[in-house]
């Protein structure tokens, strides 16, 4: 067997859930670490120190938001949201409070494997902020602020460029609305969805069909940029 | 159920708009003169007193020299001086009072138009501007200015009122006072020239302001008032989503007593409570002593709003704070002490006596009126009979004094004594009663004085012309007194009829049905005539009628004039214009100036001027009962929409929850299998294989679940009910619930059948104990025992598992409801139980639960018992 890719700690109380994970991210050579309940899941979280966290929100002792703020009071590792609840309201809520990603019950196991990879590269990219980013045909420059689609620079303006590469930068990821309009435009605009839609629109335009695509939309919760793995 | 108490967003806009406009209060009187313009400065005063910076805008003192003194220290805006054709007219500056920006700006006489080429044609144009600019403004109104009173009050009056104001302008008043005097008391003012000069008011006296013309104002003033509290009180409820009675920290306490402030008391209660937002409460300890004063102030208190108590007892003092205390009284409200023996308590008043005894509540004093007004004692009519009784005693007694006295009395002033009595028995018992009188006297003075004496002739001619000078006299006496009486009769008519008005409106604010304020109204119709019925229109069609006395019948012309009334939104019937030849008066019950159905009442004959007053505020106050009675009903029917909806709402959580779950573990089981197949070692793979198959059994059993549920809700189950031998029920339930460790079944020999649907009890026993192994530990056990009890099965299930907390036990056996312990909870649709109440109910059994079992250790799991019970065999 190769060596494990990394601990991943899955926080659901269902056991038919825990009963296919187990075999299954153990094929996907991950080592699954099992809790049941919220309290036992920030003791393995502090104890083991997982590389990713899969978290179920309706847990029997606590509440899931409850076990995501006080993960984050000590840990940024990355924590994926299992939810049942296709309420958008809870996983916004999630996302703003520090969750990475989330997968809707009931997901395709490929696709939750793929999310555990983009959260695991993710934590490893972190570093090289001030590097050129490639996705593509793409390269966004970080420092010279220019975007070049197959070394033909495109004619980004300010804006534009800072909500590309705050995409990039969390590719895989779902940013929220919030989270983009705060990182963007400051706290005081975090309602003004409207306007983050006419930028993303813009954006779209400006980078051509095929790297447009890349941006994708989560409808009532906010954008992701396509991993191109 | 938690009640949603989401306000009506319209009228929390309304409210919003007031917050940043300047608040509008109206001192609203009935006639010039009644001291409108002085109250307002008065409370203007009382403002500047404490610190508000009160400016007059504009002040029409009309030269009364009590307005000009109360102007006082306040700042007066100088007036803009405008030419117009020769002459210059004074006008109010708006300019200069929006440039002034006062906290609170008084301008008289809202319905004022101005001057040509000034920026508003109306006063109430400025005073709107002014308002929009933030200022706070007080403005006087007298009730004829009203747009829509403008025809009632040209047909009273007579004279047509040209100045006008749109009737919103009133309704854009955050606060209106009425600012009321008693016709009398306002014609007496007149007359001592307070209010014109004396040559205008002579000539006034005689027009406009007759006593006639002066009460229905007044009266329309009162409903204008009473319908704007109404209104308040409607928009109120809406703002806040509540269908009752405030609740409200605030109360207030007037004591009522029989003095001349007693009316000022009430009004004085009723602003403050007004003020605070709270109910008002008059208190009045009934006595031998009591006049009109105490009836005329309670009357009031019903009309601004308050509710009456009394009560008998010698200890006043105590009665009233015994009240306070048992009603959270945070105010009392009492005249300031007067000599009145009611307010005396050993030489003190009763003031003194609350300062030290009510150290709990505040006390507001309220000062005694200047002049007292005199007011109409209403007198009770007596039966016919005893007035002549009465008449042919005093006619006796002065005929037998006038014999015995003849040397005496010479036989003319005789007449006159005879003329003194008819005047007096015409005025006291009526005009029928002076002429009868005035016949009697005639006759007994020819036969007992004329000479000769003890016959009805007469030798002397000049007693003949003396005899006919008596009779006319006599007749013209008495019917001039009777009319007296008659005017006297009809004020008070009147003022019973406005109590009646009053008290109806109290009666009926707190009726809860339709059907209550219809037959109410009838009633009341009935009461005041020879009968009474209400008609409710649908789709302009009336339906069948609310009558009293019961069965009382509408002819088909009196149903033709109810159609009529209704189609044309107009009076019909006696006394009106249209189809009066019908014994009915029909009046449309009016919602929004639209007609809603008819009110009828069957007068004895034309009904009199008051009576058709009282007769349309009835219908008034029906239709506003009507229509609060339709808001509360809409309340209750939006609540249960949103029940309905909260419960769709657990419906489709409870769908997410519990396909998704399932259906998650089943596609990662494949998925799983399909894409590590091959690195899963043997034992792995066959419990992947038996979760996919336990899943889809939990699928299996949610959906029977929804549609055993559905078929309860479409009243699909049909219960067949026969004998049935519980054991074997049992036994094929148990056979049903794999999982459970069972302490014993424990069936009494005098319940070991019971009359139920076979089908339907196994499933409910099914569906229990699915419910005791999922909430159990494992390895605890259940236990199911039979009893008869109390002529029925009793049938319990008991387990060992975590039990029910007691705020949830009610609600065990609603539908979808599942203890909120996040979605854990083994797998289940929050239905079991729900169905298992239906089914048992469809027996005519019932069920309960209970938990912690009492006989378990208090130190273990508390368990719970679930408890059938079902008709024996």
């Amino acid at each position: 067997m190769s060596p494990s890719l990394g601990t991943i700690l899955v926080v659901d109380d269902e056991p038919q859930i825990h009963r296919f994970l187990t075999p299954a991210l153990t094929a996907a050579n991950y080592l699954p670490l099992r809790a049941e309940r919220g309290d036992e899941a920030l003791r393995l979280a502090a104890a083991r120190a997982p590389d990713a966290i899969l978290l179920d929100l309706g847990l029997p002792d606590m509440d899931g938001h409850l076990v995501l703020a006080k993960l984050r009071e000590f840990t940024d590792v990355p924590v994926i949201i299992l939810s049942a609840r296709d309420r958008e309201a809870e996983k916004i809520q999630a996302l703003d409070a520090g969750a990475d990603d989330y997968v809707e019950k009931p997901f395709a196991l490929g696709e939750l494997l793929a999310r555990i990879r983009t959260a695991l590269r993710h934590r490893l990219r972190q570093d090289n902020a001030e590097k050129p980013l490639t996705l593509g045909g793409l390269t966004i420059d970080p420092v010279s602020h220019k975007v070049t689609l197959d070394n033909i620079v495109l004619p980004l303006t300010k804006r534009e460029h800072a909500l590309l590469l705050l995409l990039a930068r969390n590719r895989g990821r779902v940013l929220t609305h919030r989270q983009i309009l705060t990182a963007l435009w400051g706290p005081a605009h975090t309602e003004d969805v409207a306007y983050l839609r006419v930028y993303i629109g813009q954006l779209r335009r400006k980078l051509g069909p095929e790297p447009a695509a890349l941006i994708i939309t989560e409808p009532g919760i906010g954008y992701r940029l396509q991993d191109g793995e | 159920m938690m009640r949603d108490s989401r306000p009506d967003p319209d009228a929390l806009l309304a409210g919003l708009h007031r917050e940043t406009r300047g608040r509008l209060k109206i001192f609203l009187g009935a006639a010039p003169g009644v001291g409108k313009t002085w109250e307002m400065l008065v409370a203007a005063n009382h403002k500047r007193q404490a610190g508000i910076d009160v400016v007059a805008g504009l002040i029409e003192t009309h030269g009364r020299v009590e307005t000009i003194e109360e102007i006082g220290e306040l700042e007066v805006l100088p007036r803009s001086k405008i030419p117009y054709r020769g002459q210059t007219l004074e006008e109010f500056d708006l300019d200069a009072a929006l440039a002034r920006k006062p906290a609170l700006l008084l301008v008289d006489e809202l319905a004022h138009t101005n001057a040509p080429g000034l920026r508003h044609a109306k006063r109430w144009q400025d005073v709107r501007e002014i308002l929009d600019a933030g200022i706070d403004v007080w403005t006087t109104v007298n009730i004829q200015h009203l747009e829509s009173l403008n025809d009632p009050v040209a047909r009273i009056t007579g004279v047509r009122v040209a100045e006008t104001i749109p009737d919103t302008v009133l309704d854009l008043a955050d606060e209106i006072e009425l600012v009321d005097l008693p016709p009398a008391e306002l014609r007496a003012r007149l007359e001592e020239g307070k209010i014109y000069r004396k040559d205008v008011a002579s000539r006034a006296l005689g027009e406009f302001f007759r006593e006639g013309n002066l009460g229905a104002l007044r009266e329309m003033a009162l409903r204008r008032v009473a319908q704007r509290v109404d209104k308040d009180v409607t928009r109120y409820m809406r703002a806040q989503a509540i269908p009752g009675p405030w609740p409200a920290s605030e109360r207030v306490l007037a004591l009522i007593g029989a003095d001349a402030s007693a009316d000022n008391v009430v009004r004085h209660a009723a602003r403050l409570a007004d003020a605070l937002r709270a109910p008002m409460v008059a208190f009045h300890v009934e006595r031998q002593d009591d006049n009109a004063n105490v009836q005329h102030a309670l009357d009031l208190t019903v009309q601004l709003g308050g509710t009456v108590a009394t009560t008998t007892t010698s200890d006043t003092v105590t009665a009233a704070l015994n009240y306070a205390a048992a009603h959270n009284i945070t105010h009392i409200v009492i005249g300031r002490g007067t000599t009145r023996p009611w307010w005396r308590f050993g030489g003190r008043t009763m003031g003194e006596v609350l300062t030290r005894k009510a150290a709990a509540y505040t006390l507001h004093f309220v000062p005694v009126p200047a002049s007292p007004a005199a007011r109409v004692k209403a007198a009770s009519p007596k039966p016919a009979w005893q007035n002549y009784a009465v008449i042919a005693a005093i006619l006796a007694v002065v005929t037998l004094a006038g014999t015995e006295l003849r040397a005496y009395i010479p036989q003319e002033a005789m007449g006159l004594i005879f003329i003194a009595v008819i005047a007096g028995a015409a005025s006291r018992l009526g005009r029928a009663a002076g002429l009868v009188t005035s016949i009697a006297g005639f006759l007994l003075w020819n036969f007992f004085f004329l000479s000769p004496i003890f016959t009805f002739s007469v030798s002397d001619p000049r007693d003949v012309v003396a005899l006919v000078v008596f009779l006319l006299v006599g007749i013209v006496t008495g019917s001039l007194a009777g009319r007296v009486r008659l005017e006297a009769e009809n004020a008070s008519a009147r003022i019973e009829a406005l109590r009646r008005i009053s008290l109806f409106g109290q009666r009926f604010s707190g009726a809860a049905t339709q059907a209550d304020v219809l037959r109410g109204a009838a009633a009341e119709a009935a009461a005041m005539t020879a009968g009474g019925v209400v008609m409710l229109a649908d789709k302009q069609v009336l339906q069948s009628p609310i009558s009293e006395p019961a069965g009382t019948w509408l002819d088909d012309a009196a149903l033709a004039a109810a159609d009529w009334s209704l189609r044309n939104n107009i009076e019909t019937g006696i006394g009106t214009a249209t189809l009066p030849s019908v014994p009915w008066r029909f009046i449309p019950l009016r919602v929004g100036g639209s007609p809603v159905g008819i009110l009828g009442a069957k007068p004895n004959g034309p009904p009199p001027e008051p009576l058709s007053q009282t007769l349309a505020a009835l219908a008034d106050q029906t239709a506003m009962a009507l229509e609060r009675v339709r808001l509360t009903i809409n309340a209750a029917q939006t609540e249960a929409r949103q029940d309905s909806q909260k419960l769709r709402t657990a419906l489709l959580s409870s769908l997410s929850h519990d396909l998704r779950t399932p259906l998650t573990a089943i596609r990662g089981a494949a998925e799983t299998l399909a894409s590590a197949g091959p690195a899963l070692d043997a034992a792995t793979t066959a419990d992947l294989l038996a979760s996919i198959t336990e899943d889809t059994g939990r699928m299996t059993k949610f959906l029977s679940n929804i549609m055993e549920m559905a078929r309860v809700e479409t009243g699909e189950i049909n219960a067949r009910r026969e004998n049935l031998q519980l054991a074997e029920i049992i036994e094929a339930a148990v056979a049903r619930v794999p999982g459970a460790t069972y302490a014993g079944v424990n069936i009494a020999d005098d319940a070991s059948h019971v009359l139920a649907d076979a089908a339907l009890l196994e499933q409910i026993l099914v569906n229990i104990l699915d419910n005791a192994v999922k909430y159990a530990p494992e390895g605890s056990r259940i236990a199911i025992s039979a009893r008869r009890s109390g002529g029925k099965i009793a049938l319990s299930i008991s387990d060992e598992g975590v039990g029910i907390p007691a705020e949830d036990l009610p609600h065990v056996f609603d539908s979808f409801f599942r203890a909120t312990r996040g979605d854990r909870v083994a797998p289940g649709t929050g239905l079991g139980l729900a169905i298992a109440k239906a089914f048992t109910e469809a027996m005519g059994g019932s069920i309960r639960a209970q938990s912690p079992r009492f006989d378990l250790p208090a130190d273990g799991a508390p368990g719970t018992v679930i408890t059938l019970e079902l008709p024996p065999a």
